[in-house]
């Protein structure tokens, strides 16, 4: 582009600058909550915070780890993370398949606008028939509760996701695989999705994240420790705890963690996956 | 392949549930608590609740952490899905409301074999009694003092703590003045600030739903001048701590946590507050050396807070090994091991700061109407809330929660007639 | 599938039928692999939604199942009649209002500067999606622990700056609840903006720009007159598709002040939460709920047909 050298140089020290400042507003908050969780309580405490710890401690750690039930509300979430992607992809699979291939069969604009719609049907107007579904069927409390729900509402959003994907997948190599006598099914698990790994990752990332960060259907469906996952135990924490932010905060950041290392080794899947969403849709 | 994965996954799901039915032999008991796992009473109720299960191998005890604000809510929601723990910590506040959801046992005939029963003080037993029939069992006692740092009172030039809330504004001015902290401290929401407004209320002279003659209760503020202004001087008392200084701005959102460990470090001079402080000495020998406690200051008389926490039992599955475990809570035991100054047990005397000072309040202390409080008491938390944060004006604060209450005690059919 | 048909129309009796049968086939594959999905939606979404329709005409309580009967508008009428619900309406707006426009403002520029050509664009682009993946409950507690007013960093940083006198509860105040809250949805869903647009900036053609500098056209002009119209389909979706995800979330408000202080914060799921949890009213919680499902769609047709009907010319 035919540019003037210090006009470029204004625009390159401009957009470092814009995105200095970007990066420190995104992630001090976290700074300062690892911080605060290695500082004794009363350095927390204190009216005149700063960066600086006199006396580092893991004691807040501990605390997390070893006398409270922060390891169950973790174990909790992940079953039922792990679960309704699982359960999810499984569905949605064979459903975006459906939408890419058969596109124009009633049944399939009808199935497809009904997912469509239902993305934008808030969770929290289903909240009391869900509750009382769930309270009917004796599934309070449960992990399928949970992952029932999520499916529920994972699934549209899914299904549009991958069938960007398979759209990418050329019919040709479906009709060249028939003619080798393989199966639809043979098809889809062999050629298909080894195809569109990337994105079906990218897009089993995310739906892992929207499952694990989930919090009202897992505040109000479920009444007992033992079957709590992590988001809502970490409010009940808050609650028990309320001065406590030593504990806190140490509490935040081990419920970051995983979720913090699982997007920083997708990261390039996820934000592929969601641009290549986001310019298609 | 798949198929073999959801499998694992669906078997590896199910076999905890599997795993948890099989093991059906020793009964387990779901307690429901709202104290403070890192405190003193907490760790000596969990060694205690530990020595019970190895006297009693039959019966295992879970206990689930829920601070009080969430344990309400909580409570309602298990008991109306048919989930209700067998037994909880509570406020007294609640007793009326799970009564009527018909969530309680009647410990009465337990209690009329109960060999300890004459060990515990009556009238702790009586506010827990409903209609003749014993439904809850008390967990502490809670008289509230008046605690100060001496040391902060002194450097204002402070000679004796405040007897009266004038007394009480004036001390506070000085101790801003002198030291740059502030003279008192309130819990200006939250679970306690009802409990507070109700002492302010009672040093004033003032009901908050009187009994009549028909043995139910009405809020006679709008009928009687006299009562009517009198809640109005203590919403204009509200206002005026925070009008002068007198307490943080902040504290009109403090929550009880915040009231206690602001104290506990030193951040202000005086509170009127429980016998759990002890615990907090404990935590923060140095900033809590100088605390002392006497009385609160009297309004048109003197009157505090008196706290009889309960512990609900459930109508439970295992009603034998409940009582068993409820009973072994208010042994001598456990009483002395856990609540030394605040017990319901008559022969477990408290220690000369945190003990006597606060039991020899008993004469002055005052509880909630024995009404279904659900509403009336998140009614006089907003109150609080209407005169500090939106600066209404005293008169018409207490105009509104006389009706708040009245109508409240319609919804639950309580009201009086007369 | 028209060439197929084309070609089975071609061929003799025989064969047709066979083509016939093969499309039947087909068809009920198409039907088989929709079923699970379909059942999902149809038993969790679907009968779900004409239950709360249906349930907001009724009495209901959740703990009190003595409690029935046809109560005709009598829920609706609790809601419009209850001081809390305009001001509920009021709150939503302006905190769906607020959240969007400061998102997309952020949005935007980080975009912008996403899409130079600079080195350690892909580490900027990493660090600025952090706050997106946080788990809301996570995040909240950290900015109330940000926000404290008696050891948090703001305020200290603030008094220390000079911008203001002394420490503020800010949210614990009534005028600051809700825009705290609104600053700290900002802070965490602008990300997904500028992802969004980033890959739509990446796919405007760099010939144009060189065209129009050509011709003398100035940065600023070449963006408002190039970019932007590129932008316009992603930033209207993504605008959309935002206001209908803020209106309804529940979880920034109840995590971070519950509707408070004094209901200054409450949105209406939050109305609909205590309505159906704490007061145990549940067909008014489920008229409060039909409401608001009518106000989404109004907002789903507008778009659909003012904003995409306009667009397809």
């Amino acid at each position: 582009m035919v540019v003037s050298r210090s006009q470029s140089l204004f625009v390159a020290s401009l957009t470092y600058a814009t995105l200095a400042f970007f990066s420190f507003f995104c992630l001090f908050p976290f700074l300062w909550m690892l911080d605060t969780a290695l500082k004794p309580a009363v350095e927390v405490m204190s009216d005149q915070p700063s960066f600086l710890i006199g006396a580092p401690t893991l004691q807040n750690f501990e605390s997390v780890l070893f006398d409270s039930d922060f390891t169950l509300y973790f174990r909790n979430s992940l079953i039922v993370a792990l679960a309704s992607t699982l359960l999810t992809l499984s569905v949605s699979v064979f459903s975006s398949y459906a939408l890419s291939r058969w596109e124009r069969y009633p049944v399939s604009q009808a199935v497809g606008g009904a997912l469509l719609v239902s993305q934008m049907i808030p969770g929290v107007l289903l909240l009391v028939p869900l509750y009382v579904l769930m309270q009917r069927l004796g599934l309070l409390s449960t992990y399928w509760a949970l992952i029932v729900v999520y499916c529920t509402f994972m699934i549209p959003l899914v299904t549009f996701m991958l069938k960007g994907f398979f759209d990418g997948v050329p019919f040709e190599l479906e009709e060249a695989a028939e003619m080798d006598g393989c199966s639809r099914v043979g098809f889809i698990w062999r050629i298909l999705l080894p195809l569109s790994a990337p994105g079906v990752l990218a897009t089993g990332a995310f739906a892992f994240i929207a499952a694990w960060n989930e919090f009202m259907f897992g505040y109000v469906l479920i009444n007992d420790d033992s079957h709590r996952t992590l988001t809502p135990g970490i409010m009940l924490f808050k609650g028990s705890h309320q001065t406590d932010w030593g504990l806190l905060m140490a509490a935040s950041v081990l419920a970051v963690a995983p979720v913090a290392i699982a997007f920083v080794y997708l990261q390039r899947f996820l934000v592929e996956g969601l641009s290549a969403g986001a310019v298609k849709g | 392949m798949r198929l073999l994965k959801i499998g694992l996954l669906v078997g590896a799901l199910v076999a905890p549930l599997l795993a948890s039915a099989v093991r059906a032999e020793p009964v387990t008991l779901d307690f429901w608590v709202a104290w403070d796992p890192t405190q003193a009473d907490a760790k000596a109720a969990i060694g205690q609740i530990a020595e019970f299960e190895k006297t009693h191998p039959n019966i295992k005890i879970k206990t689930q952490t829920i601070a009080f604000d969430a344990l309400h809510d909580k409570l309602t929601a298990s008991v109306a899905a048919g989930q209700a723990p067998d037994l909880s910590w509570g406020l007294v506040e609640w007793l009326g409301e799970l009564n009527r959801m018909n969530a309680l046992a009647d410990l009465t005939p337990c209690a009329a074999k109960w060999p300890e029963r004459d060990n515990i003080y009556p009238n702790a037993l009586q506010a827990l009694t409903v209609d003749g029939k014993l439904l809850a069992l008390p967990n502490y006692l809670g008289l509230r003092g008046l605690l100060y740092h001496e040391g902060q009172l002194k450097q204002a030039g402070v000679a004796a703590p405040p007897k009266t809330w004038a007394e009480l504004i004036e001390a506070a001015q000085k101790i801003k003045q002198a030291t740059g902290k502030f003279g008192f401290g309130i819990a200006g929401r939250g679970v306690r600030s009802p409990q507070e407004l109700l002492m302010y209320l009672a040093q004033n002279d003032v009901e908050v739903a009187k009994r009549q003659s028909d043995g139910k209760y009405k809020n006679d503020w709008a009928d009687n001048p006299g009562e009517m202004k009198h809640a109005t001087e203590v919403f204009a008392f509200y206002r005026q701590m925070l009008d002068k200084n007198v307490i943080a701005p902040q504290a009109a959102g403090w929550g009880w946590e915040e009231e206690d460990t602001n104290f506990s470090l030193g951040q202000y001079a005086m509170v009127i507050d429980g016998a759990w402080m002890s615990g907090r000495a404990e935590q923060n020998p140095e900033s809590m050396k100088d605390v002392r406690v006497v009385p609160p200051p009297a309004g048109l008389k003197s009157a505090t807070f008196f706290e009889i926490n309960p512990f609900f039992v459930y109508k439970s599955k295992h009603p034998e090994e409940t009582w068993e475990f409820a009973s072994f809570m208010l042994s001598h035991a456990f009483q002395s091991a856990v609540n030394p100054n605040r017990s319901p047990r008559t022969d477990v005397q408290g220690d000369e700061i945190w003990g006597k000072p606060f039991t020899s309040l008993t004469p002055i202390g005052v509880s909630f109407p024995p009404v279904a409080l659900g509403s009336i008491t998140r009614d006089m938390e907003e109150s609080i809330g209407r005169v500090l944060l939106k600066n209404e004006e005293p008169a018409s604060v207490a105009a509104w929660l006389g009706k708040a209450v009245n109508k409240s005690l319609r919804q639950t059919g309580e009201i009086s007639t007369q | 599938m028209a060439a197929v048909e084309h070609a089975v129309m071609a061929q003799p009796a025989s064969e047709s039928r066979r083509a016939a049968r093969r499309q039947d086939h087909v068809r009920r594959i198409a039907i088989l692999f929709l079923a699970p999905a379909a059942a999902f939606l149809l038993v969790l979404i679907a009968y779900p939604l004409c239950n709360v329709l249906w349930v907001s005409f009724r009495y209901a309580n959740l703990v009190d199942p003595t409690t029935t009967g046809f109560a005709g508008f009598d829920n609706y009428a609790t809601i419009l009649s209850d001081e809390e619900f305009a001001p509920a309406l009021w709150h939503t707006f302006t905190w769906t209002a607020f959240s969007v426009a400061g998102e997309y403002a952020l949005g935007l520029t980080a975009a912008i500067a996403l899409a130079q050509p600079i080195r350690g664009r892909a580490i900027f682009r990493g660090i600025v999606v952090v706050p997106w993946v946080i788990p809301i409950a996570i995040a909240g507690l950290n900015w109330i622990w940000l926000l404290n007013p008696d050891y948090g960093l703001i305020n200290a940083w603030m008094v220390r700056l000079g911008l203001i006198a002394h420490p503020r509860d800010w949210l614990g105040g009534i005028d600051t609840a809700l825009l705290a809250v609104t600053f700290v949805n900002v802070w965490r869903s602008f990300p997904f903006y500028t992802i969004s647009l980033l890959a739509a900036l990446q796919a405007v053609p760099r010939e144009l720009h060189e065209a129009a500098a050509m011709d003398g056209a100035g940065p600023i002009r070449r963006f408002f007159v190039i970019t932007m119209p590129h932008l316009k389909a992603v930033s209207l979706t993504l605008i959309f598709l935002h206001i209908i995800w803020t209106a309804i979330n529940f979880d920034f408000m109840w995590v971070m002040t519950a509707g408070g202080p004094l209901n200054s914060s409450q949105t209406m799921p939050v109305m609909i939460y205590k309505y159906a949890m704490q007061d145990h009213d549940v067909g008014a919680a489920c008229a409060l709920a039909s409401m608001s499902m009518g106000f989404m769609v109004t907002i789903f047709f507008a778009y659909y047909y003012g904003v995409r009907r306009k667009g397809a010319r």
